[in-house]
């Protein structure tokens, strides 16, 4: 996942801040290709950061009408790049980003209607181009006749998985409806997954690039539960991970700090049946022992067994995914000791799943069923803890097929 | 007269809140580079940076907001800091506003912060900012409270809601030690109504920065400012009502007030970049079922204490 | 003369924070109409925000209420409180305990959870 991948080198860039809104951006980095139909909303997104703005394409080609923003094609030059730009518009000596669209209310509505409201009756009509929320339905929990605000968000929010599009309806702060209109992009995984289908690979190394990949996960989980320098742990630790890395110390911080007991409310319970549809950790930690490795002989001389746990809330699936991380490591660390391979080629267990004759597919589209009478940040981090997204078939390495994702940076001094 | 009376307690009062609220930008700057995320730059410099960029920004609008609200409430709320930042009594004679009620002050500042904040949220007329404000509703009912039965104990010893009784009640021990849930749990409600680190509902990530996701440039920098300049003024009150405010050997009183307030707003920069964020429900059960009766315990300590 | 320095206090504070929002902005034309729609991650909303909101934890507001008013009674409570000695706290003691019960009542109902 490459966007991705850009995005975990900055955030452990310094003078680089991530933020979570276009308004407090100076410059756009566009990492990875944009598919077209993702144009308009690209050109949304581009349109709401306030002047001066400047634009930065990463392996991108950047839209029609921003011909001449910066491109940049190699990751390790991309923190000077930003820097460069946010301290070009602010001594003035880079004009901002053009608008793309044109300046126009979303409906016409001035000067129709008794109150120039721009329609019939008290609420009828488009005031400054939308109407008012008059959609009444009765509510989920207590059954109060409210409004409820229906709304498009995606496929460019941070704390969405990148590509990924919903249309939501609320009521107060709870999810009346949720459905998922784009999928999002699909994820690379590290090439010795991949290799693992052809041939036997070492335990050892796959080991690895799964407890990097579930680190990975922890390490968006984290920021958005509002533990930056945790998460930055998680990251600099799947950095640097060796056989002897060790998670106690980042388990133990999570414990002290509140992540389990306080932040996460043990929401987002999956059934069995959704469970086994999502797959992979998930599923385990809902108290399936689903897990291809149990096949592989050389996984049973190591002893494995799946880890579960049996809650299957968001609580579940982070404990799931810190035991998984451990349970890997000590694996690696058994298997290069006798040097075993694989045994079984033609099926893998990805940290994304199993993936036997098919790979792990998108399993957003449950969230419909899932998120409905769950409170917004509720329902955020139950997504945060899932891992729906499908897995692609190129590897990571390979830049020319890297998938898309869009993210704001803001730099500060 | 004049000079005495007027026109030095406000350039302090002023002064204070202004170099207060860059200290407590540089400070969180230091407290992130002890705790291991990369810093590029001087922390003395960085922030002045940053409010220069905010000032080169435009202002975003939105398609219908409530303008004189919207521009408003920053400023509303940054009025409210300097004037609970007026009450604190910084020596025996330099007080800027010495009332006999000056608690109960300090109480109304606490109410209308979430007036303000609500406002914020709300006047954008956009969803998440909207989400933002009803949340910090729900967390300003609930914390008032407890913020309010801690201030009474304090108030009981000196029998007065005077600070600078508060205060002198603190010759012999300060109400730390005497009151030893009473700090802990006013420190908590100063996270609250500066809406920071663990209880940021307000401006959260989830929200995509909340009642601020729509602001920038000029408003948003008046906006940091004010939360900055209410978490000096409230580390003024905490050091005040628990730390015993100006007095101490050796040093002239306003200087104590000034390490102590430091070492306020220390501990709340630490426990913010710590903690994790609290879900809106979690923080309102928490509120009222274990710390409104650990206020409760907290006066009842005070009362006995004061007998 | 107190009051009137907070007063003063209060005005040039207010100002300062207008003045720092209007003086960069006075000449700035409104930015264009995509500029001003909400951000949702590059999606649309169908209405405006502003709306019949349901607010989730409105039984836990008017517990509220009942506890505001017995704040009232604390000031002044506060303040006597040494010199009346056990009366005081007789009688705070009664009113507190009649609200406590009144809290773990709410929290058996469930008044606290979103509703």
């Amino acid at each position: 996942m490459h966007g991705e991948a850009v995005l975990r080198q900055l955030a452990l860039a310094p003078g680089i801040e991530r933020v979570d809104s276009p308004r407090h951006a100076s410059v756009l980095l566009v990492a990875g290709g944009i598919p077209p139909y993702l144009h308009e909303e690209l050109r949304r997104v581009h349109d709401q950061l306030p002047q001066p703005c400047a634009t930065l394409w990463f392996r991108s080609e950047p839209l029609l009408g921003l011909e001449s923003a910066t491109r940049i094609d190699e990751l390790d030059d991309l923190p000077r790049a930003l820097i460069v730009l946010h301290r070009e518009l602010m001594s003035g000596r880079r004009g901002s980003s053009p608008r793309l669209l044109p300046d126009q209310p979303p409906n016409p509505w001035e000067g129709l209607g008794d109150f120039g409201q721009g329609g019939e009756g008290m609420m009828g009509g488009t005031p400054y181009g939308r109407p008012m929320a008059m959609n009444m339905h009765d509510d989920i929990r207590d059954g109060l006749t409210l409004d409820s605000l229906t709304f498009r968000l995606g496929p460019f929010f941070p704390a969405l998985p990148p590509g990924m599009k919903a249309e939501i309806t609320l009521q107060g702060d709870l999810i009346q409806t949720w459905s998922t209109q784009l999928v999002p992009y699909p994820v690379s995984l590290d090439a010795v997954f991949l290799d693992a289908l052809q041939r036997p690979v070492p335990i050892a190394e796959l080991e690895l690039a799964r407890a990097r990949e579930h680190l990975h996960r922890l390490f968006h989980g984290l920021r958005l539960a509002g533990l930056e320098r945790l998460g930055r742990q998680a990251l600099q630790l799947a950095n640097t991970l060796t056989l002897d890395s060790r998670v106690d110390g980042l388990r133990r911080r999570l414990v002290r700090c509140g992540f389990f007991r306080l932040s996460l409310s043990g929401r987002g319970r999956l059934t069995e049946e959704q469970a086994r549809k999502i797959g992979g950790f998930a599923a385990r930690a809902t108290g399936l022992d689903d897990d291809l490795r149990s096949e592989d002989a050389h996984y049973r001389r190591l002893g494995f067994t799946p880890v579960t746990q049996a809650a299957g809330d968001t609580r579940a699936r982070w404990q799931q995914t810190l035991a998984e991380i451990e349970q890997s490591l000590v694996l690696a660390k058994q298997a290069v000791g006798q040097d075993l391979h694989t045994s079984e080629t033609g099926s893998v267990e990805t940290p994304h799943g199993p993936w036997t004759d098919r790979r792990p597919e998108d399993a957003s589209r449950l969230l419909g069923d899932l998120l409905p009478g769950l409170e917004w940040g509720e329902a955020l981090a139950t997504i945060a803890s899932l891992d729906l997204a499908a897995v692609s078939e190129w590897p990571l390495e390979a830049w020319a097929a890297a998938p898309r994702v869009a993210s704001h940076e803001a730099r500060r001094a | 007269m004049i000079w005495r009376e007027l026109i030095l307690p406000v350039i302090v009062v002023l002064a204070a809140l202004g170099i207060g609220a860059y200290v407590v930008a540089v400070l969180d700057r230091l407290i992130a580079g002890t705790l291991g995320m990369p810093q590029t730059g001087s922390a003395w410099q960085a922030p002045l940076a940053r409010g220069a960029w905010l000032l080169t920004q435009t202002a975003n609008a939105t398609e219908a907001p409530d303008w004189r609200a919207w521009r408003l409430a920053p400023a509303l709320y940054l009025a409210l800091a300097a004037t609970g930042l007026a009450v604190v009594p910084w020596s025996e004679t330099l007080v800027a506003t010495d009332l006999a009620t000056s608690v109960v002050l300090w109480g109304s500042v606490e109410a209308l912060a979430t007036v303000v904040i609500f406002l914020h949220g709300w006047s954008a007329n956009a969803l998440f900012a909207l989400i933002g404000a009803y949340r910090y509703v729900a967390l300003g009912l609930s914390y008032i409270l407890v913020s309010m039965f801690v201030l009474i104990g304090v108030a009981l010893p000196a029998e007065s809601l005077q600070f600078t009784q508060v205060v002198v009640s603190q010759a012999e021990l300060w109400n730390v030690i005497r009151q030893p849930l009473g700090l802990p749990l006013l420190l908590i409600v100063g996270l609250g109504m500066t809406f920071w680190g663990p209880l940021n509902l307000a401006d959260s990530a989830d929200l995509a920065g909340g009642t601020a996701s729509e602001v920038s440039g000029p408003p948003r920098l008046v906006w940091d400012l004010a939360r900055a300049a209410m978490l000096v003024a409230f580390s003024g009150v905490a050091a005040s009502a628990f730390l015993g405010g100006w007095l101490g050997p050796w040093l002239p009183g306003p200087l104590w007030l000034v390490l102590k307030m430091l070492a306020v707003l220390a501990m709340l920069l630490l426990l913010g970049r710590l903690l994790p964020r609290l879900p809106p429900e979690r923080c309102v059960i928490l509120m009222w079922v274990v710390l409104l009766p650990l206020a409760f315990v907290d006066l009842v300590w005070a009362g006995a204490a004061a007998l | 003369m107190e009051l009137l320095t907070l007063l003063v206090i209060l005005l040039l504070s207010l100002g300062a924070g207008l003045a720092v929002q209007w003086w960069p902005m006075r000449r700035q034309p409104l930015p264009s109409y995509p500029q001003r729609a909400p951000f949702l991650g590059g999606g649309l909303p169908d209405t405006h925000a502003w709306s019949r909101y349901h607010v989730r934890y409105y039984p836990m507001t008017l517990l509220l209420i009942a506890f505001e008013m017995e704040m009232m009674f604390m000031y002044p409570w506060a303040v006597v409180y040494v010199e009346k000695g056990m009366m005081a706290v007789m009688e705070m003691g009664m009113f507190l305990a009649i609200l406590s019960v009144g809290i773990v009542y709410a929290w058996r109902e469930g008044v606290f959870h979103w509703q």
